[in-house]
């Protein structure tokens, strides 16, 4: 795949995400809108108060398939600069999780581009959380990423 | 029975509940070489009896790309075993 560079940033964080250098990042002269994507911490899930989540990845895969998602973004939509960060680790209420911030010169792609992008990270991203609460702890529900039934894989040549 | 067939070795990587079950997250071990994903899926679950449920709620990947049940194993391959995922 020939993805041209577009000063992009895909990145796997420990540390609190800086939205706002984020944000800042993918803005230039030549766009007319940013849009971002800031999912965070929800202090319940299924009505059970949460005390705290913990987020952990297939690193290397994880990176991998952030960068396919910002290469579909620019092959789909006209956009400039794309931002894809999530966090790992113990993430209390209310911190950010992921965050996600495309520019664009004009607002409807930014607008699509951005919601592909969430969408496509919860269903193909090798990312987990474990939901913790005052009398246990459980792998969230998530979704099955889609595989190859059955055929051997591409990019192997026999 | 005269065979050319070789051992090769592979990476299992573990995941989510997946990695609670066997108790580790990664292992590498020596299998013979017309092996598939399916078949290293079917060696961890003879050992961990509980795997066995997660089958078909599971996709494999070998080499940081998706990849199907029947994908043949090469050596160095790294191969994971990942639960529905939950990232967001």
């Amino acid at each position: 795949m020939s993805t041209p560079l577009h000063d992009d940033i895909y990145k796997l964080m420990r540390e609190p995400i800086d939205l706002a250098a984020l944000a800042r990042h993918v803005r230039a002269p030549e766009d007319g809108a940013v849009v971002t994507f800031d999912g965070f911490v929800r202090n319940q899930s299924h009505n059970r108060p949460t005390l705290y989540l913990d987020y952990e990845a297939y690193e290397s895969m994880a990176l991998a398939k952030m960068r396919e998602i910002g290469a579909q973004l620019h092959e789909k939509y006209r956009i400039h600069r794309v931002a894809i960060v999530h966090r790992l680790g113990r993430l209390e209420i209310g911190e950010t999780s992921v965050f996600i911030a495309v520019s664009a010169p004009h607002r409807a792609a930014a607008f699509d581009a951005c919601r592909f992008a969430i969408d496509t990270l919860k269903r193909t991203v090798p990312i987990w959380k474990k939901e913790y609460f005052e009398d246990g702890a459980v792998w969230a529900d998530g979704e099955l990423p889609p595989a190859p039934a059955a055929t051997p894989r591409a990019k192997r040549a026999s | 029975m005269p065979s050319v067939s070789q051992t090769i070795r592979v990476k299992v990587l573990f995941f989510g509940r997946l990695k609670e079950i066997v108790g580790h997250a990664e292992e590498s071990l020596e299998f013979s070489d017309a092996a598939t994903i399916e078949q290293l899926f079917a060696h961890f679950a003879t050992r961990s009896p509980e795997l066995a449920k997660f089958r078909s709620s599971l996709v494999a990947s070998c080499n940081q790309e998706f990849a199907a049940w029947n994908t043949p194993l090469h050596s160095g391959d790294e191969v994971a075993f990942l639960p529905p995922v939950s990232g967001g």
